[in-house]
Order: structure tokens, then sequence, then C-alpha cells
């Protein structure tokens, strides 16, 4: 086992405990914490994946700017931040069962995939991909139409959002 | 080294361009108009709609051969042009539907959501590219929800919009779990190079049977097929009526789309197997969508059951997997989306008036409405697949293309659940013309520009169910551009 | 406009014209009666010059038009009409009855008067259509469409159970024919063609596969017949239905299924008829039996006359499946017959319903004195459908006796002689339930008050009755001509079972 795997492991379970925590703790300000420590174990595999710009993004982006936003929000909207009592309905069990069984049976699956434990070739270093993906999202032979449908798309969240949250007439 | 942009290209994306400027002028107008003369925005997205029509009828129709344009991103074919025209159909209808309702009509975002949507939808119908299907599949889907929860000073539409919400970012968050998964594996996210991976088998089926269950479930969820309808009774129930209608339309015919092309061209190795799982969900849809509604007192929720059957029905002709089976689906959603539009005008006009959906209270109405009672019988005989209207050939082609592609089994319940479906029909239509209703004698008028979009509706449904060849020889185009 | 002139097609299409009319007639109540009447005999008219032009001597499809209808891909759906000498009674039996039932309406519908006539204009483009059709994609068509009609002239003018009786009716015919679509596509798929003398020329259908088609065929049309056990939708649909809707009913909806047996069953099946000869049979002649003995309890006449239908169509299968010339002659005869008596019985129903607006024979008795000229017309009537020597009942009948005696290639291990016996005791019990319903309600003393000042027949109500009954005693005692019609075809029918050998079934 490589150096780059145990840090590879570390890094994955990490992810893996702070997403669970997230979506098991009764305080909606820690789960938010837990969040930011998930999205940046992300981060950290973008980093192991050689793709440096993306894991700046998702650092700025996701931590910087959604987490953060998440947590104020939560603690401007709720008057008290105290322990929500019970998160969980009688279902919990049997979806963490599902959840179980679905998993472990997409590795079973996965495993009889040849290139599954192979091991991936490094990128070409002499390549800049921040200048690639640059010019492929606007490129006409790129993904400039999903990058224009995306920027169509936000706005009408945008919208809707607004539609959902306007105070009503009359009350 | 951007490469350059061809006319083609531009002619592919069309409708789009052209809905996108709709969108604009829809948004400006509703900033500089004053409030009291917002009754405009209906009618500038009418003759929008119509001239994005026209445009893409004439000028946006493909050649013989397929083409994939944008970087691998749209294809430009005949089943992306048949299913653009149905798709802005059925917006057009839906908003000629929405002239009437004073809660959405002074709104210029309704109706810019609302194209937003069939924006969405149009891209749908044109994607070969898993990055561009989920944007395709979001953009339609957002604005949706927002729609269907648009009123929100009504519970039940605040519910619907919630529960659809839910639903939706579920079964697509599974979905887009399955997509990567296909892209992990074909290492390429262009469906028709995924196909070319796959095809070259190094990926053993049942690793990719299992991505295309995930997969299923995402379009599932857009087609409301069992067992993923649990979202539909209610949301059709709660949204505006007029939402509905696009709902069970042209959402669902979008989703049938992508459903077909996906599941023909990328996975056609593992063919036995999601034919086997579809035909499961094809039996359990129908049999439970037309069993459950034979018990339904409101229209919406009978409409909304018989749309999860319909899924079922049209699912035969997926299943086919075969040219005739692509284009039964593609007649099926044709005459399904022209049927259930003129099905859903009358129950919104009708509501309008009476305030209730219950079918009881459609007690008398052959007598209050002759021309809403014929159009609600001429929709719902068709519905149950009588001659000679559209859904008898459609239905006719499905079993058809699943008697062809040796699934008889499949058609006999097939052609059982029609037996059922009928029954629940005639039960609608035995209170509209045969009880006899409390308000006999008031007449209930029919709005000018509702009653045209009825009477188009209901004339293309005889065209669809008498003069076969041109509607039969699109749908065959869009086949056979899968093959 | 060449292809709406041809002589089929005018008497098919030509009641749409009566229907456009009434269409654009507002509530002009007795017009739209007059319309619509007019329509139905010009409708006659037609189908008397298609006569005419009628050659009886060919055994063929004759005055045929085949046009291309839809022809993409593989599907080779053809717009196909013809006729002959199986199918020329019943179209002139259809545009018969239609003007009588219609002239029957006179007095019996008040409400929503114009849409009554469209229904049954309608319903005649859709019964013309099913006789006509040489095609099974279009006979399919035609055959679904009469459905609608009649299930709003049940459902509206029927009587108070009509709901229920109209959704009966629907449902159970419709499950029926949608098996038979289902045999159609596989037919259509497999041969090519769903043009009927293009699939009896291709033939071939392995003999297992043969086995179930004819079984979804003769579901749909069991149904429709209806034969026993299919049977239970017909008496709630004939009491609820209106006394025109009974005619028609009666005279030629039931009629579409012993005739679908005929035209598709017996010419797209051979192999399997002969096989399955013994069961028709045994199922026709318990179909005979019991709807005697059920008829016979009945207090409601027209729950009587209804009954006594299945064991009368019970004949026609019986003599379809004799596979002989006598047996199939004497079936299409009876399906005349049949549509003739049973007509006349249901407008003489009428007749006293809506006088005293009850059918029950308790409330009767002694008739024959306070209308004496009803009482005669009645009697004719009653002996006709019992089957009197010297009327139109007492010829099929007994052409279908003698076929079944043949019994020809439909031997098997049952014997013809036992079907044939037991069809005769038929006969009788006939002749006892009608004797009895006549002497309730004609015979003895007057015993309701209610019934001492009834009017005798109007003038109206006879010009209905007589053109029946001239038919009655013409089929009874010259039906040569009649036999001339059908002789040539039903001889071609039945060659092709010639070199057949009964096989048991698998």
């Amino acid at each position: 086992m490589t150096p780059i795997q145990l840090v590879f492991l570390f890094v994955a379970f990490a992810t893996l405990w702070a997403a669970f925590m997230v979506v098991t703790r009764n305080n909606l300000v820690h789960a938010a914490l837990f969040l930011v420590i998930a999205l940046f174990g992300v981060a950290v595999l973008f980093v192991m994946l050689e793709a440096g710009f993306l894991a700046v993004i998702q650092v700025l982006v996701y931590i910087g700017a959604i987490a953060i936003l998440m947590i104020f929000a939560v603690m401007l909207t709720r008057g008290d931040v105290d322990d929500i009592p019970d998160i969980t309905n009688r279902y919990a069990g049997w979806v963490g069962l599902v959840a179980v069984l679905f998993f472990s049976s997409l590795v079973i699956l996965m495993a009889q995939w040849p290139s599954f434990t192979a091991l991936a070739k490094p990128i070409l270093s002499s390549r800049d991909t921040i200048v690639e993906l640059g010019t492929a999202l606007v490129s006409p032979n790129g993904y400039v139409i999903p990058f224009e449908v995306a920027s169509v798309m936000l706005l009408a969240a945008l919208i809707g959002a607004l539609v959902v949250a306007r105070p009503r007439k009359g009350k | 080294m951007f490469g350059s942009i061809t006319t083609d290209m531009v002619l592919a994306i069309l409708p789009e361009i052209a809905l996108l400027v709709l969108i604009a002028v829809v948004f400006v107008t509703d900033l500089v108009v004053d409030e009291k003369r917002r009754g405009i925005l209906a009618w500038t997205s009418i003759i929008g709609l119509l001239i994005t029509m026209l445009l893409t009828a004439f000028f946006a129709q493909p050649g013989a051969e397929a083409e994939t344009l944008w970087g691998g991103m749209l294809r430009h074919d005949w089943l992306a042009y048949v299913s653009k025209l149905i798709f802005l159909f059925g917006a057009l209808i839906t908003t000629v539907f929405t002239l009437n309702w004073d809660s959405v009509r002074f709104k210029g975002e309704f109706y810019v959501l609302l194209l937003t949507s069939t924006l969405g939808m149009t891209l749908m119908g044109a994607s070969a590219d898993l990055i561009m299907l989920f944007l395709s599949i979001e953009t339609t889907s957002i604005p949706l929800y927002v729609l269907a929860g648009f009123l929100t000073d009504d519970d039940r539409s605040t519910e619907a919009g919630f529960k659809y919400l839910l639903f939706g970012a579920m079964t697509t968050a599974v979905m887009l779990y399955g997509f990567s998964l296909l892209y992990g594996f074909a290492g390429s996210t262009g469906l028709y190079e995924i196909s070319a991976a796959i095809g070259a088998g190094q990926i053993p089926a049942a690793a990719l049977a299992g991505a295309a269950v995930l997969v299923l479930v995402g379009f599932g969820f857009k087609v409301a097929m069992a067992p993923l309808h649990f979202w539909a009774p209610d949301v059709y129930e709660g949204a505006p009526t007029p939402i509905t209608a696009f709902l069970s339309t042209a959402s669902k015919a979008a989703g049938f789309v992508v459903l077909t092309r996906v599941m023909i061209a990328a996975f056609s190795s593992v063919q036995a197997e999601w034919q086997l799982m579809l035909a499961i969900a094809a039996v359990i849809s129908m049999t439970l969508g037309n069993l459950v509604a034979l018990s339904q007192t409101n229209i919406k929720r009978l409409l909304a059951y018989s749309s999860i059957a319909h899924a079922g029905y049209a699912l035969l002709g997926v299943i086919a997997a075969s040219e005739l089976g692509a284009a039964s689906v593609v007649y099926y959603f044709l005459v399904y989306v022209v049927t259930n539009m003129a099905a859903f005008g009358v129950v919104i006009v009708v509501s309008r008036v009476i305030g209730s959906d219950e079918i009881a209270d459609y007690a008398g109405l052959s007598r209050r409405s002759p021309g809403l009672a014929l159009v609600m019988l001429l929709a719902f005989l068709s519905l149950a697949g009588i001659p000679p209207l559209g859904g008898f050939i459609a239905k006719v082609l499905v079993f058809a293309a699943a008697v062809q592609a040796e699934f008889v089994w499949l058609a006999v319940i097939g052609v059982l659940n029609a037996i059922i479906g009928l029954y629940y029909y005639l039960i609608v239509l035995k209170v509209v013309y045969l009880t006899p209703g409390k308000d006999e004698q008031k007449a209930l008028p029919t709005p000018r520009p509702q009653a045209v979009a009825l009477v188009v509706s209901i004339v293309l449904l005889l065209l669809m169910g008498t003069v076969f060849a041109p509607w039969y020889q699109w749908a065959l185009n869009s086949a056979s551009a899968l093959f | 406009m060449d292809f709406l002139l041809q002589p089929l097609n005018l008497v098919i299409f030509f009641p749409l014209l009566g229907v456009l009319a009434l269409l654009f007639l507002k509530e002009r109540e007795s017009l739209a009666r007059w319309v619509s009447l007019i329509t139905a005999l010009i409708t006659f008219g037609i189908s008397l010059w298609v006569l005419g032009l009628f050659d009886a001597a060919n055994p063929d499809l004759q005055l045929t038009v085949v046009r291309d209808w839809i022809q993409v891909a593989g599907w080779n759906i053809r717009y196909a009409v013809g006729v002959d000498g199986l199918s020329i009674l019943l179209v002139l039996l259809t545009t018969f009855l239609t003007p009588i039932a219609i002239l029957s309406t006179w007095r019996a519908v008040e409400d929503r008067v114009r849409d009554f006539q469209l229904f049954f204009l309608l319903l005649e483009v859709g019964m013309l259509g099913v006789f006509l059709a040489q095609e099974l994609f279009l006979f399919y068509i035609f055959w679904e469409f009469t459905l609608v009609p009649m299930y709003f002239l049940i459902g509206i003018w029927g009587g108070p159970k009509r709901m229920y009786a109209a959704i009966k009716f629907f449902l159970y015919t419709m499950a029926g024919s949608i098996l038979m679509l289902l045999a159609i596509l596989w037919l259509g798929i497999n041969q090519g063609s769903f043009y009927l003398p293009d699939l009896i020329a291709i033939g071939g259908i392995p003999a297992d596969i043969q086995y179930w088609l004819f079984i979804a065929f003769a579901a749909a049309f069991a149904i429709k017949v209806p034969m026993w056990p299919l049977h239970s939708w017909l008496p709630d649909a004939h009491v609820q239905a209106p006394t025109a809707g009974s005619v028609i009913l009666a005279g030629v909806l039931l009629k579409m299924g012993t005739y679908g047996f005929l035209r598709f069953n017996l010419q797209l099946f051979p192999q399997t008829s002969v096989q399955l000869a013994p069961v028709m049979g045994v199922l026709a002649v318990i179909g005979i039996i019991y709807g005697a003995i059920v008829s016979y309890p009945q207090s409601d006449v027209k729950k009587l006359v209804a009954y006594s239908s299945i064991s009368h169509l019970g004949f026609v299968v019986l003599g379809l499946f004799a596979l002989n010339q006598q047996g199939i002659s004497g079936a299409i005869l009876q399906m005349v017959n049949h549509g003739i008596s049973t007509g006349a019985l249901f407008l003489i129903v009428g007749f006293i319903y809506e006088r005293r607006h009850t059918r029950e024979m308790d409330e009767f008795g002694g008739l024959w004195k306070v209308m004496p000229v009803y009482a005669v017309l009645t009697l004719i009537v009653a002996l006709s459908s019992m089957g009197l020597p010297g009327l139109n009942g007492f010829v099929g009948e007994f052409t279908i006796l003698l076929g079944a005696w043949g019994g020809g290639v439909a031997n098997g291990p049952y014997g013809s002689y036992l079907f044939a016996g037991l069809a005769a005791v038929g006969v009788i019990l006939a002749a006892v339930y009608m004797l009895f319903m006549f002497q309730k309600l004609f015979l003895g003393p007057v015993t309701n008050k209610k019934n001492e000042g009834l009017k005798d027949l109007s003038a109206r109500e006879l010009a209905i009755l007589i053109p029946l009954l001239v038919l009655i005693f013409w089929i009874g005692l010259y039906p040569q001509p009649f036999f001339a019609l059908i002789g040539p075809a039903v001889a071609k029918l039945t060659a092709s079972f010639s070199g057949i050998a009964y096989l048991p079934i698998p």
C-alpha cells in the first residue's frame, strides 16, 4: 500500500464520517459545521486527483460561501438553536438497511469490473487543465450549451425561490 | 480555438433560442406594464409559443441523417423535432387554459417559469449527453416544483409543490449516481460513446444493469410509472389545474422521450435485463393505476391514476425495443398529449364555474354545456381506446409492438387493463351524460380562447384516429433516428 | 367523390348525412324524427339498389371497394368493403329494421329527441360497416363503434336501472372484442395483411396458434351472440333499453356475433372450426335449452323475449357449426327470421308498455277482447317465433335441424343426432313458453280494470308491424328467393371444409 493510498483512505473515511454526522446530529449548527468538514474532505480528494483548480473552487464556493451562508441562515431564522428532540421517524431502520444493502450490492457488482481495481493513468503535467476547462465551457464544440442552460436554470430557480418566499398579500 | 458555429447548429437549437427570447420578453413586459394590464402577459406567451412552434416546424426540421451537434451535447434528429413540437403544443394549450385563472394570469413569473420548463423539455428531447441530459431535466423540473406549489395561499397546492420537490430531488440524486457510474464505466458522457464503449464489451452486464436501475429511478419518476408514482395523485390534485395538465402530458412525454432514447441507445447490450425490469414496472403501473382509479371521486385524482396506467401502456412500446415500438411510443404521446389536454381543458373550464373537482358535481353537464360534454366524451373515449379516435390507434400500435417483440403476455395484460380502464372512464361519462344534475338549467359558458383550444384538440384527436399516415410517418421517422 | 358514390360506401355512410342534418337542427323535435326516418328509408332504398346490383349466382365478394389506407412500415391496412351471399341478407335486415325502429319511437321517446335520432343513425352506420367490412382492422373499428351509440341509447333513454345495464353491456362486449383485437394484430403482423380474402388465400397458420386465434375471435363473438355462459348482460340490456333499442339490439346487434363466427372463424380457421365444432355444438344446445327453460318463469314479458333470444341464437350457432350447406344456410336465414320475429315481439311489448307502463304479465289478461287486432298480430308473431310451419321461424329452424342431423364433418365423438334431438326439445319448449305468455296476456276474462279502456293499434303502429308480418309469411311460404341469395356463397364456404378430417382436441 502506497502512502498516497493511506492518505486517500484516511480522507475518504473522514469525509464519510462527517457526512454521516451531518444527517444524525440533533443540533442544526453542529450539522452545518460537520458539513464543512465533509466538503473539505471532498476538496482534499480533488487535490489528490491532481485537480487543484476544482479543489480551490470547492473551498471557496462550498465552504467559503454556501456552508457559511447556511450557518448564518440557521442562526438568523430560528429563534432558538436548541436541539431538535427527534430527527428520525419509524422508517429510519428500514431505510438504513436498504441503503446498506444497496451500497453493498453495488460494490459487489462493481468488483466484477476489471477497471475497478486498475490504477488510473496520471494526467500529463504538460497540459494546462485550467485553460482547457475554460475553453471547454465556452466552446461550441464543448460545453457551451450546458453552460448556458445552467444559467437559465439558475435564473429560474432564483425566480422560483422568490415566488415561494415572497410574503403573501393580506397576511 | 473555439471552433465555429454552423447554420445547422443554430437551426438545431432554434426552438430554444426562440423560447429564451420569449422568456426575456415576458420578463421585461412584466416589469414595464402596470398591474392592471398584465393580462397581456398570457397573450404574449401564447403568441410567442405559436411563433416558436411555427419556426420549429418549418425551419428546425432535421434531414434524413441524424446529426450530433454542439460538441456531442445535442442530437438533431426527428425524435427531437417531433418531441419539441409536442412539448410546445402542450405549453401552448396550457397557457391558453390559464387565461381565466385570475390567481396566475397577472403574474409574469408564472409564465417565465412555465416557459423555462418548456425550454428544459425541448432540450431533454434532444440531449445526447449525460451532462446535458441532467441539466435539461433539472431545468424542466425546478420550475415545475415551484409551479405545482404556485398557489401559496392554498395548502394543497403548497403541499403538492413540496412533495414534488422532495420526490424529485431524491430520485434525481439516485439518477445522477447512475449517470456517474455510467461515466465511470465508459469514460465518456456522450450517450452514443457510452453505447459504443458498452458494445465493446468491457463492462460486466450485471454492473451495467445496476446502473440501469439507478437511471430508471430518475426516469420512472418523471414518467410517473409504478413504483415511483406515489407523488402523482397528490401533486396532480393539489397543483393548479393547468399545471396538472402540463405535468401529465408534456412532462410525462419528455420523460418518455429520454427513457426511450437512453434505453435503446445506451443500454442495448443489457436489453433483456431492462426489458424485464420495465415489463414488471409496466404491469404494476397499468394494474395499479387502473384499479385505484376505479375508486376515485375527484376528477383530477382519477386522471392522475389514469395517467399512471397510461405510462404503463406506453412502456410496452419501449419494452418492445424495436422500430415499431419506438414509433408507437411517439405516436402514443402525440395522441396522449392532445387527449389529456382536452380532458383537463374541460376540467379547468368546469371547475372555474362550479368550483369543484368532484366527479359527482359533473352531473348534468351534458345539458348545461353540450359542447364541453362532447369534448369530454371524445377525450375519455380516446383514453379508453375506442375507435375512431386517436387513442385507439395509439393502443393498437403499442400492443402490436409488444406482440411483434413476442411479449404477447404483456399485450394480454395490457388488454385486460384496457377493460378496467374503460369502466371508470364510462363511470365519469355516465355522470356527465346520464345522471341528472342540480343546476341543469344554468348554462355553463366556455370562454372563446379555451373553446378554440378544445376544438383544436378534438379535431387533432379525430385526425389522429382516422387520417393515420402523416402522424405515423412522423413517429416512424423519430423511431428510425434511434436505430 | 367517386369513392363515396360506390354503392356499398353509399349504404354505409348515407346515414351520416342525416346525422349532419340533425346536428344543425336546434330543438325542433318533430322535425328530427322525420329527418331520421327519411334518412333511414333512403338508406333502405340504397340497399335495395345494392340488392339489384348483386349477382346471386356469384359466390364471391361483389361490389368491392378496396383502397389503401394505412400503408407505412410493414402495416398493410386497407379500406375494403364488399358484399356476398353471407352478408347481403343481414345488410337488408339492418336497413329494413332501422326505419321501423325509428318509427316506433314517435311516442316512446319524448326527451332529447334529436340526440336519440342522432345516436340511432350512428348506430346504423356502425352496423352496416360491420356487415360490409372485409378487412379486419376496418371491421374492428366498426365493431367497436357500435358500442358507443348503443351505450347512450340504453343509458339515457332506458329503464330505471339503465346505467347499470349500459355499463355492463359496454364492458362485456369490450372485454371480448379487445381479445379479438390482439388476434387481429397477430394476424396482421405475421400474415402481412388484414384483408380477409388475402388472409384466406395465404392460410398456413400453425394448428396450435390457429386454436388460440379461434378462441380470441370466438370470445368476442360468443359474448355478442350471446352464447351460454356469457349471456348475463343480455337480459339487463334488453329490459332496460328503450323499445327501439331492443329491436335493434335483438334484431341486428346480436347477429353481429353470429355473423362474426360465419365470416371470420369459419373462413379464417377452417381446421380449428372443424376441430371445435362439437364444443360449439354443445354450448349451442345448452344455450337453446337453457334459454327456453329460463324464459318460462319470467313474469316480465320483455325479459321473456330477451331470454328466448338466447335460445333462438343457440339454433343459429348450432347451424353454423354443422359446417354443411343446410346448417349454414339455415343459420343465415334464421338470423334474419330472428331479427324479424323478435324485433316484432319487442315492438309488441313496447306498444302495450306505452299504454300501461308495465310489462308484468299478471297485470294483464283477456286483452283479446279489448284489443283484437293487436291480439291477432301478436299470435302470428308468437307462432312465427316458436316455429310453426308456414311461418318464417319454421323454415330456418327446420333447415338447421336438418343440417345438424346430417352433421357432416362435425360428427366427432358426440354424434350429430344427439344435437339435433336436443335442439328439437328446444322447439317444443319454445312453444310452451310462448303459448303460456300468450294465454296470460290475451285469453280469459279481463281481470284488471285498467285494461278495459285500452285502445287498439293505431295506424302508425300497424304501419310498423305490417312490413314485418309480410316478411314472416313470405319467408314462411316461399323461402326460395332467400336461399338463392345465400346458396352459392355457402357452397363455396362449405367446400373449404371438405378436405379436413376431424381431429380430437389436443
